[in-house]
């Protein structure tokens, strides 16, 4: 077989991952990328056989001994990264089994679609303060100037963090989570460090105020369970870090690349429109058409048949939701963005018991902001084509040039 | 085979027909049951495949296991036979249990 050319670090990736992610689905069985030791999954049988399957795990430290932890650790480059190690490296996401269902359960009851229906209000408000603030440019950069205020303004509020400390977070965030793709270096390794160090430092002084002052929030319902010995205090520490972090980026890059699809595909923004009731279907058709987050890994942990083939225990797997979201086997036209598309059984927020925790909210942001452009500008027009991130992990626009005019 | 009947919240009715093993939810799903939304595939990790078993087959099935118990404090209109149809293993003894779907989980 001959390799195919794989460069998700290439300017051809960033702008159409889909073409390469094509030709990884035509293969006959998984391919090797050896950049990052994975056999990269891309039909969506495989994929949802993955993300399903109990014996393949997202972290299997706790089968190792600690020789071959630090090992697999210093493999990633994860070695050296005291606060990394213990906010970031063992947070929720990277954790399996009872610890991991305890915190999950501690944490799910604040993020269920009726917890988050109340969220309605504050990120209508939020919006229309925001788009007030622009109501005198006929262009703007769709992301920077709007829509990545919104998903850290409102997650913070959920958490209970002061709206003033919230771009703040969003660079820690970033930080953060731009060492999770591919590619990154020791200068990236260091920014993660340094903003996982900062970022806890800042929200132990928050624990420490809601345990004299409990509030509303959900910070100090966490402060609760931790004192009640459902949790640690890293525990603490490290999962509101990580709801803190997953709220930012994802929903941003979503909004970016929903945004450009609307524009892309000018029939189905009208047809948005004209049926506002579609925002639901819109929204789930923008995750599938561009996956936020279009690249997780498992281990096998078991010999396990993938795909045709068998993999030995310990085999990575690269479990790419985004392009199993365009498989034709399961998605008919899965080339064409569709807003009426119904059921659409799409895998954006991952499937399994790491099923994406906050899925309502940033499905909610995107419904009341799509909604409200949709009110108030007349027309929406791309000025300039976007750049995408370039990489396997995220996938968004850095920056989107519309210009609108209003009703 | 095992014959379910489904029961949307219109008042739709779909016959399905499946084999011993499957889980309720895969069959609403191959059937093409949309508010069964099952997001997460089927790891007890969303609440979205949220059904009610009718009344008098409510009983006649495996109860619920603690982590189907737990998400089911979560779902959306929670009744009395509220089950989650990811954690319902189809048997032969089922055949004829009708299913009723609420109108959306998300």
């Amino acid at each position: 077989m001959n390799a195919p050319t794989f460069d998700p670090l290439s300017d051809n990736f960033a702008r159409d991952p889909h073409t390469a992610y094509a030709m990884l689905r035509d293969l006959p069985e998984p391919y090797y990328y050896r950049d990052v030791d994975s056999w990269m999954l891309t039909k969506a049988s495989d994929v949802e056989a993955v993300a399903l399957n109990k014996t393949m795990l997202r972290n299997r430290d706790h089968l190792l001994s600690e020789a071959e932890r630090k090992d697999a650790q210093r493999k990633m480059n994860w070695h050296d990264m005291p606060h990394h190690e213990r906010f970031v490296q063992t947070n929720l996401l990277e954790t399996e089994g009872e610890p991991h269902a305890r915190l999950r359960k501690l944490v799910f009851r604040e993020f269920t679609a009726a917890m988050i229906a109340r969220q309605r209000d504050t990120i209508q408000a939020f919006v229309d303060h925001l788009l007030d603030g622009l109501k005198d440019r006929d262009a703007f950069d769709f992301v920077e100037d709007f829509a990545a205020h919104v998903p850290g303004h409102i997650i913070g509020r959920v958490i209970g963090v002061p709206d003033e400390d919230c771009p703040q977070l969003r660079i820690w965030s970033e930080n953060i989570v731009g060492f999770f793709n591919v590619g990154c270096d020791d200068t990236d390794k260091h920014i993660a460090e340094q903003a996982t160090k900062e970022f806890y430092e800042y929200l132990l002084t928050l624990v420490q105020a809601r345990r004299k002052a409990p509030q509303e929030d959900l910070m100090s319902r966490m402060v609760e369970h931790r004192d009640a010995g459902h949790m640690s205090e890293d525990q603490l520490v490290a999962t509101t870090m990580l709801i803190l972090m997953a709220g930012h980026g994802s929903t941003i890059d979503v909004l970016g690349s929903g945004m450009h699809a609307l524009l892309r595909f000018p029939d189905q923004h009208q047809k948005l429109r004209d049926d506002p009731a579609l925002i639901n279907l819109a929204v789930q058709e923008m995750f599938r058409f561009e996956s936020p987050l279009p690249y997780f890994h498992r281990f096998a942990t078991e010999d396990t048949e993938v795909g045709g083939r068998m993999f030995e225990a310990g085999t990575r797997f690269g479990v790419l939701y985004g392009a199993a979201n365009r498989d034709p086997e399961r998605f008919d036209m899965a080339d064409q963005f569709d807003v009426t598309r119904s059921p659409n059984r799409h895998i954006a927020f991952g499937g399994g018991t790491h099923f994406c925790l906050g899925n309502h909210l940033a499905r909610l942001d995107m419904d009341v902001i799509f909604t409200t452009l949709n009110d108030r500008f007349a027309s929406i027009e791309l000025v300039k084509e976007p750049t995408y991130k370039p990489g396997l992990s995220a996938r968004g626009p850095f920056t989107l040039d519309i210009a609108v005019r209003r009703r | 085979m095992t014959k379910i009947t489904f029961i949307e919240a219109d008042g739709t009715t779909f016959i399905a027909t499946a084999e011993p093993g499957m889980s309720v939810m895969q069959v609403a799903v191959n059937a093409g049951i949309a508010a069964i939304a099952a997001e997460c595939g089927g790891a007890c990790a969303c609440g979205t495949c949220h059904c009610y078993v009718a009344k008098d087959w409510a009983d006649k099935i495996a109860p619920a296991q603690d982590d189907e118990t737990d998400m089911l404090e979560f779902v959306i209109d929670p009744a009395e036979t509220s089950r989650l149809s990811c954690q319902i293993e189809v048997t032969p003894d089922m055949d004829g249990i009708v299913i009723n779907v609420p109108s959306s989980q998300t």
